[in-house]
């Protein structure tokens, strides 16, 4: 190459020292961020801290992780959350894989298809949530209106059923993280060479073929870093079902992210709102690791 | 040379004078920060009073900051921030629920020193005060301006089908039965609360509960709870519910949506805060103009009137580093001077009965005269040092049972077996 | 029949994409037009009945919704930029370099995201605190970066892996020294991930709530979304004026989106890849 810019005009250095350079920005950040909070957050864990009670922090050892075990309210949250995971990050797969194929067709004007496909993501959190507790109230929400001109008899009370309401927010959050899945499929589908499409149709593989053998092994390292991030946020759903139903019916809708904010913000129990962040940290963590081994792993 | 030199030493006396001067004013000016709520706390006002007291005392200035609109946000900036032990806010303006708590995390100066003795200084104010701003013997708070729940009716209605002024629930829930069949309106709420799990929803649970004479917690702050009482309180309303008197899903109506349903003529009762009557009676939409009528809750049967008492108070930080600065505004901010301003323009109700009876006051503000028969049986909700916790619980069970998801006698169950950890 | 045809097909298919993200999109701006009034009307109205830009005189003049806007820009393309920066050099790395732990660099960067954010709050704003940078731009910007640098990273990563060392050979052995070949070769053809991971981490920075309400708390520094919280009081909750603020809000996402998308679509991709 001619041109010499800045960059150019360094030696290259030994792959560890560079290795070293390049992720020191990195590394900085979080340490200033996130490890003194983190670490604070472990320490406090171990400590029975409520600030309500005046009294300073008492050493408790294991105690606080014990309570939790025994927790009904944190089996509760945790349940929830885990059937959120379970339902809204397959259907949010699927959808998103869905939106980002149709996205993908070749259209005269692609930016109204594409700005369609990223909106739901611009929508701030909560205030999503906050809308789609509107569609689904019993007097004044769309989704009653439109089964009532379809002839349903009685308005059913979405957010006050338990069932239901959690069928409307893991529909409320299906619908905007699709959106986040269907950007990073997108982006992958374009990654992939449209030879090979081309290769297959003179090979005579259908549409189908082409799809399972081309599309979705191509696509699978976007796929896992897709589904690592929705599950990691899928474990600390919170502004949906906070703003939706408060966690209500009863804590029928209430996950784990809610209870730690509960109990951090509301009830000042420091110490025990940490413990139950390492145990989310710890879940989060087991579920993840199957996934982030293959990412490490490929190419 | 010598000119240069006179120069120089001008310059420098010049220097030195100034260098001495500057601190004296920078020691003489304190800038003192307090924490407003948002619109709904009247922050303009308060810049009123504000100026007044900066034009008193010139060696203050006061800076509002803004922030948190509802006492939920509030409390979620707040317990960052105080958490933190942050100086940086003197005063903060907080609902009449909190002093308790957050005295108790130790982030409110007591203030004895400056106001006196608690049963000194709240004595001419309203009575709920001497309890709900003192923890442990020590004043955490001053009232900056009251509230409470009202029961609004429309008095056309009433007239119109000859009813009279229901004084139990009872005779409240066949007036608004007999308003809602002779109007033939399938919209017309007969009576519209708070079932979503909000913090009034704490209210919704106690005034039943109060109406029947019962207390929650006795003089110790222990829990008292009469399961049999709750239970029927809860039931009173789920039997309104299943005439047709409360609409089914009650579970859902925050405060907003009662203002709105009873502004556009859809409500015959309504409970709600003092807010709502400026709603009625000044907004450009609203259908009910000169048809409100306000009243004091009902009661139960041989019980007596009892109503939720909300507002906001002043109070000092902590960790400020002009407290006494801080506590003499405060001082200031809860005279009845203030309250009388915050009436008259703003409609926020006097903390201190005498205001009440005040000719501009009620020039200003004539409903206030119907307001204070209502105001004086205003009792606070549970006092504890652990309220978020208590408040969770009720307004959580309650809009449960509200929703029919648990049955009045497993909701007042929860709530006993989990208030008795806390309200010990 | 006109409706399989392939032209067809694809109106379908396009019809569902814009349906599917316009309509809460619609039913704000729908909702901006009208008066609270109509809100409790039985049976819902959809369309207002005498549309007024009333509200979006109000969200203005009620609170300072153009400096909340130019501070969520501020701080969203501060950190962006910041994040696509240090998020390239670390996937480098990590996707390149043959370092002996960058399976356990990545699976710290990625954790760093595992805890729920409210529990880091008190820590976060101490810090700040102590730096002195409480209601400044950076207090915001450094955060968020971290906040998205684990989404970053992990998307660059998978698209550099994607990226065959054939070409970035052939750059070194013209003379390109690594990071050269990073900047020359490698990021143009990873475009699509560079601004997916671009776009993801500016929506993200604009919509944050928790951070900005507690470390720019003071009128003029604070963003957007916290702004609009404002707008409701203990009592009332406007939704046309909050839908309008809201509006305003989603526009310059919009905005960018509509430019960006473009360059999501790698068309420098067909040339340089082998088939």
């Amino acid at each position: 190459m001619a041109q010499h810019a800045w960059f150019d005009r360094w030696r290259d250095p030994s792959e560890k020292t560079l290795g070293v350079l390049l992720l020191a920005p990195a590394f900085l950040l979080l340490a200033l961020i996130v490890v003194y909070p983190i670490g604070k957050l472990i320490f406090n864990s171990f400590f029975d801290l409520r600030l309500s009670g005046g009294t300073g922090a008492k050493f408790v050892g294991l105690e606080n992780y014990a309570l939790v075990l025994a927790d009904v309210d944190f089996w509760n949250a945790t349940k929830n959350t885990v059937l959120i995971t379970l339902i809204t990050v397959p259907g949010a797969l699927v959808v998103g894989l869905g939106l980002a194929m149709l996205a993908n067709l070749p259209f005269k004007r692609q930016w109204p298809v594409r700005l369609a496909l990223l909106l739901p993501w611009a929508l701030p959190l909560s205030f999503a949530g906050l809308i789609f507790a509107w569609f689904f109230h019993t007097e004044y929400g769309v989704v009653n209106d439109v089964l009532r001109r379809l002839g349903a008899p009685e308005p059913t009370m979405w957010l006050l059923r338990p069932n239901w309401a959690f069928a409307a927010i893991c529909g409320a959050i299906i619908w905007k993280t699709s959106s986040f899945m269907a950007l990073i499929l997108l982006a992958g589908l374009q990654m992939i060479p449209k030879s090979l499409y081309e290769a297959a149709e003179v090979d005579g593989a259908s549409r189908w073929q082409q799809f399972v053998a081309i599309t979705v092994p191509m696509l699978m390292p976007s796929i896992i870093v897709a589904l690592i991030f929705r599950t990691i946020t899928a474990l600390q759903t919170f502004d949906i079902p906070y703003t939706m139903t408060k966690g209500g019916p009863g804590n029928s809708t209430e996950t784990l992210a809610m209870l730690i904010h509960k109990t951090t913000i509301d009830y000042l129990d420091v110490g025990y709102g940490s413990t139950l962040a390492v145990c989310m940290f710890v879940m989060s963590m087991a579920i993840t690791a199957v996934y982030l081994r293959r990412v490490g792993q490929s190419a | 040379m010598s000119r240069r030199f006179a120069l120089a030493a001008g310059l420098a006396a010049l220097a030195v004078v100034a260098l001495c001067v500057m601190p004296l004013q920078a020691q003489a000016q304190t800038k003192l920060r307090v924490f407003s709520g948002g619109q709904n706390q009247r922050p303009d006002l308060m810049r009123k009073l504000f100026d007044q007291y900066q034009k008193a005392n010139p060696g203050v200035t006061i800076d509002i900051e803004t922030g948190g609109a509802t006492s939920e946000l509030q409390r979620q900036y707040l317990s960052t921030v105080l958490n933190a032990k942050d100086p940086a806010i003197d005063i903060y303006l907080i609902d009449i629920v909190n002093p308790a708590q957050y005295y108790g995390a130790g982030w409110l100066e007591p203030l004895n020193a400056y106001v006196g003795e608690p049963a000194t200084a709240l004595k001419s104010y309203l009575p709920v005060y001497a309890t709900s701003n003192v923890v442990d013997g020590k004043v955490a708070a001053m009232p900056a301006f009251a509230d409470a729940m009202f029961m609004y009716y429309r008095k056309d209605l009433l007239a119109k089908h000859g009813v009279a002024e229901p004084k139990t629930w009872d005779e409240l829930a066949a007036a608004a039965r007999k308003i809602q069949q002779a109007e033939g309106n399938p919209n017309l709420q007969g009576l519209s609360i708070q079932g979503a799990p909000i913090e009034g929803a704490v209210c919704t649970f106690l005034l039943p509960y109060w109406s029947q004479g019962k207390n929650l917690q006795d003089a110790s702050g222990k829990l008292t709870l009469d399961r049999a009482a709750a239970a029927k309180g809860l039931q009173q309303w789920l039997s309104m519910v299943d005439s047709g008197v409360i609409k089914k899903n009650v579970a859902e109506v925050k405060t907003p949506d009662t203002v709105n349903e009873f502004k556009a003529g859809q409500v015959v009762f309504a409970i709600n805060w003092s807010w709502a009557w400026d709603r009625f009676s000044d907004d450009a939409d609203s259908k009910v103009k000169g048809k409100v009528g306000v009243m004091p809750l009902p009661a139960v049967a041989g019980g007596k009137s009892a109503t939720c008492v909300g507002g906001w108070q002043w109070a000092v930080s902590a960790f400020s580093k002009h407290k006494a600065d801080a506590a003499r505004l405060v001082q200031f901010m809860s005279a009845p001077a203030a309250s009388k301003l915050l009436a008259a323009e703003g409609s926020l109700l006097p903390t201190t009965p005498s205001v009440y009876a005040d000719p501009e006051v009620l020039k200003a503000v004539p409903w206030f005269k119907d307001a204070a028969a209502v105001v004086v049986t205003g009792r606070s909700r549970p006092l504890s040092r652990d309220y978020g916790q208590v408040s969770d619980v009720i307004r959580t069970t309650t809009s449960a049972v509200l929703a029919r998801t648990k049955t009045p006698d497993d909701g007042v169950a929860e709530i006993g077996s989990r208030l008795a950890r806390v309200m010990r | 029949m006109k409706l399989m045809d392939p032209r067809g097909l694809r109106f379908i298919a396009a019809a569902i994409v814009v349906l599917n993200g316009f309509f809460p999109a619609l039913w704000i701006l729908l909702t901006s037009l009208k008066t609270e009034a109509e809100l409790v009307a039985k049976p819902i109205s959809y369309l207002p009945h005498n549309p007024t830009l009333q509200n979006y005189v109000q969200a203005f003049t009620d609170q300072p919704l153009l400096r909340y806007l130019g501070n969520s820009a501020m701080v969203a393309v501060g950190s962006t930029v910041l994040s696509l920066f240090v998020a390239a050099l670390a996937a480098y790395a990590i996707a390149r370099l043959n370092l002996k732990r960058r399976q356990l660099i990545l699976t710290c960067i990625v954790a760093s995201s595992m805890f729920p954010l409210v529990t880091l709050l008190v820590p976060i704003f101490e810090t700040m605190r102590t730096l002195g940078l409480l209601n400044t731009y950076t207090a915001l910007i450094i955060p968020y970066t971290v906040l998205n640098l684990p989404v970053c990273t992990l998307v660059l990563v998978s698209f550099f892996h994607s990226i065959p060392k054939d070409l970035e050979n052939a750059a070194m052995i013209d003379g390109c020294t690594r990071l050269g070949a990073l900047w020359r070769v490698v990021l143009p053809l990873a475009a699509p991930g560079v601004f997916t991971a671009g776009i993801l981490a500016f929506v993200n920075a604009w919509d944050e709530f928790l951070l900005a309400l507690s470390l720019n708390s003071s009128a003029s520094m604070r963003t957007v979304p916290v702004g609009i919280t404002l707008y409701q009081g203990e009592f009332s909750f406007p939704w046309p004026i909050i839908s309008a603020a809201l509006i305003v809000a989603i526009v310059p996402i919009a905005v960018l989106i509509a430019l960006f998308q473009e360059r999501v679509v790698g068309g420098l991709t067909q040339g340089g890849l082998k088939g």
